[in-house]
């Protein structure tokens, strides 16, 4: 009896103890995201003539919580390993920037939504799952951050929201568009997309 | 004794319900309009960044130190395949010009009518009630959602709906309020249809139809559309009359005027459009479909979602 009441609480100690020490890519995630809550939620910059300061105060920001070199090889996929160095090095910037005009508004447009966090899931050594959720008073958003442990630290390269893969719609759009046109006319097409905003 | 049993049993089922708990309310019709709120998002995740030339970005990157040299090897890397990635692949379009030619059109009935129509209602109408509207048709479609977790042996997903009804239609005044996805209750809504219940028996999509006014679809989806429509009240009580039709495009505007915005920013990010409400349609279809059927297995590992790259991912 008494080594039974041991078991079960050394146990439980493990299980309450477990969280703790899987924290890591949740946390990573939570403090950039309250990184740039703080931005947006920064008094001094509620002036719509601040929108310039806070996009440079949210790039570095940006750089530090996602890899853009992992999204743009893993939404390319197969397409990357057949693009030369100078290519790659023109498509990740360009695809940040394409991905930059099109959602820099909306979150802008931030104002009192709630982010929770919910858990983290590991998916290898290196790999995990961060899920979270937006909400509002009038839905709420699930909203899930792959994130890969580079250097030290762990880093975004895919966002699901409501169970779609930015990546993966990114890459079905890209496998589309390569299979009848050549790399160079994705690359125009975003230089394109970029500069006609 | 037999008396005493029976509110226990439904204590026990109501229970079981609650553990799908994880399960989110956010109830989604496959039509382009709908689909967008995934995208938007994404740009929450995407907060950053200035109009900066190639030339630049390397420059800031370097700033964070030692970063810049393992980013250069890093472009070098190749891509390599993660385990059970190929099944993720997309959809047969072999209707591709009809379904482009819709495309234009349901995006022309946005722009030149539900859009304006939903800006509109939202001008006269306060988001607290709209949200009400909402909770209300929800709960007048809880049948649709019973009986297809039912029918995907998801027993569990069952009681709670019919726990959801219940707390909703007495304590949340015939449905407007939502009691039941509270903290204290916590039965959250199962997004069951007739389509993902075909689909959890193993019936693939077939092919991308893109219907005009209801959007993304196939023909799994839309015989599932159709199924749903026998066990929707509209079509036996008498509510609606004549005018159930009426009543719909009411439940959509209502929705829409939820949504403004969403299908705006899902189209300016893509690269094209068409192929991305596709893809978003057939992602999201497919990991509700797998989601049941994970819950539908005996051997269930208490998570929702595959894990990407566990191979587990059977091809829908």
């Amino acid at each position: 009896m008494k080594r039974q009441i041991s078991v079960f609480s050394i146990s439980i100690l493990l299980l309450l103890s477990l969280p703790v020490y899987a924290g890591a890519p949740l946390d990573a995630v939570q403090s950039n995201v309250n990184k740039v809550l703080e931005v947006l939620r920064d008094p001094k910059l509620k002036a719509a003539s601040a929108k310039e300061i806070k996009k440079k105060m949210l790039l570095p920001i940006y750089e530090r919580m996602f890899d853009g070199v992992e999204l743009s090889r893993r939404s390319l996929a197969r397409h990357w390993n057949a693009m030369n160095a100078a290519q790659r090095q023109e498509f990740v910037p360009l695809f940040r920037k394409v991905l930059e005009k099109a959602y820099i508004d909306k979150i802008l447009a931030y104002t009192d939504e709630k982010i929770v966090f919910d858990r983290e899931n590991m998916i290898s050594g290196s790999q995990a799952e961060v899920q979270t959720r937006i909400v509002t008073s009038a839905k709420e958003v699930p909203i899930t951050y792959r994130v890969i442990l580079k250097g030290g630290d762990w880093k975004v390269y895919d966002v699901v929201i409501e169970n779609v893969s930015l990546v993966l719609n990114y890459r079905t759009q890209f496998n589309d568009i390569l299979a009848k046109n050549t790399v160079e006319y994705l690359l125009e097409t975003l230089r394109k997309k970029v500069k006609g905003q | 004794m037999k008396l005493y049993s029976i509110p226990l049993l439904l204590f026990v089922f109501l229970t079981l319900g609650c553990a799908h708990g994880s399960h989110l309310a956010s109830s989604r019709t496959p039509t382009a309009v709908s689909l967008q709120p995934e995208l938007i998002t994404v740009g929450s995740g995407e907060e950053e960044a200035l109009p900066k030339s190639p030339s630049i970005l390397v420059e800031s990157e370097s700033e964070s130190a030692g970063s810049n040299r393992t980013n250069d090897n890093d472009v070098n890397l190749d891509y390599v395949e993660e385990e059970g990635e190929k099944k993720k692949a997309g959809i047969a379009d072999p209707l591709e010009p009809f379904n482009r030619a819709m495309y234009h059109f349901n995006d022309k009935l946005y722009f030149w009518v539900l859009k304006p129509v939903a800006q509109g209602y939202k001008k006269v109408v306060p988001e607290t009630a709209r949200v009400s509207v909402r909770n209300f048709f929800s709960n007048l479609a809880a049948p649709v959602r019973f009986v297809n977790c039912f029918l995907q042996a998801n027993f569990s997903g069952a009681m709670t709906e019919a726990g959801r009804f219940l707390v909703n239609t007495i304590w949340g005044i015939g449905g407007f309020l939502d009691p039941a996805s509270s903290k204290d209750i916590k039965l959250s809504k199962q997004d069951e249809d007739f389509g993902q219940t075909l689909g959890v028996y193993g019936l693939g999509q077939g092919f991308y139809i893109n219907w005009p006014i209801f959007g993304p679809s196939s023909p799994r989806d839309t015989a599932g559309m159709v199924g749903d429509l026998f066990l929707h009240p509209f079509s036996y009580l008498n509510i609606a009359g004549d005018n159930s039709v009426g009543v719909r495009a009411y439940e959509k505007v209502n929705d829409n005027s939820l949504s403004i915005g969403d299908y705006e920013s899902l189209k300016e990010a893509a690269i094209d459009p068409y192929v991305a409400i596709r893809d978003a349609y057939v992602q999201s279809r497919l990991k509700k479909v797998n989601a049941g059927r994970i819950k539908t297995t005996p051997v269930s590992t208490g998570e929702p979602n595959y894990a990407p790259g566990s191979g587990k991912v059977p091809e829908n």
